[in-house]
């Protein structure tokens, strides 16, 4: 995952990898799933997730686009 | 291979990470189970197998344990008095959610390659300008997880 000051840079680099664009999110976005995806990260009782799990945390953050199907 | 041993490694080497900011060697990994140094290493691959870590082709080195990165990269993030490596932008967020801490995170603009800073202090991020593109769908994350 890329980090860009601006949509300007983001579609600049697209267009110089000759790649389509993805998802761009704001970087408070990414802070509230990051505490959904890996707060229990260092636990040992953690031994990965089930799809259904992963679904439940991309809506929890709001993530409800095709992009984000599994 | 016992399961519940295989859980263990992989705290142990999630653990090492955040306590040391790197990876256990194999032979750390295997003198800290008291197992052997080919046993620890089959616990390696089946974890690497499971998408738990990631190891570097054709190795028993831990290049990636989401989100901590076993190489240097762009993404700086000092958090408890120590430097830790983020594989990517989301990651350099998920070190302070992964260790319940404020964090101050150094990084760079991907095509302007200007530095950027922003702190996580008390759960609040303190730079909101910056964007964070994900260049792949969720579905494809796992095709090339080093390009991802």
């Amino acid at each position: 995952m890329l980090l860009f000051r601006s949509e300007e840079w983001i579609d600049k680099w697209c267009q110089l990898n000759n790649l389509a664009r993805g998802e761009v999110l704001t970087i408070h976005q990414v802070w509230e799933l990051s505490k959904l995806w890996y707060h229990n990260r260092l636990s040992l009782e953690y031994h990965g997730r089930s799809v259904e799990q992963v679904t439940e945390i991309f809506k929890q953050a709001g993530l409800t686009s095709k992009f984000w199907y599994i | 291979m016992n399961d519940s041993l295989l859980w263990q490694v992989r705290h142990f080497v999630y653990s090492h990470f955040a306590d040391t900011t790197h990876p256990p060697s194999v032979e750390e990994t295997a003198a800290h189970f008291n197992i052997s140094t080919e046993e620890a290493g089959e616990y390696y691959k089946e974890l690497h197998n499971r998408h738990t870590f990631l190891l570097e082709p054709e190795t028993l080195t831990v290049r990636m344990a989401n989100p901590f990165s076993g190489i240097p990269t762009d993404f700086k993030v000092h958090a408890n008095g120590k430097t830790y490596f983020a594989n990517c932008a989301w990651d350099m967020l998920g070190i302070p959610a992964a260790l319940h801490s404020d964090a101050a995170i150094k990084a760079v603009c991907t095509e302007s390659n200007e530095s950027v800073q922003l702190e996580i202090n008390n759960g609040q991020i303190t730079n909101n300008q910056l964007l964070i593109h994900f260049p792949l769908p969720f579905a494809r994350w796992y095709d090339d997880l080093t390009f991802t």
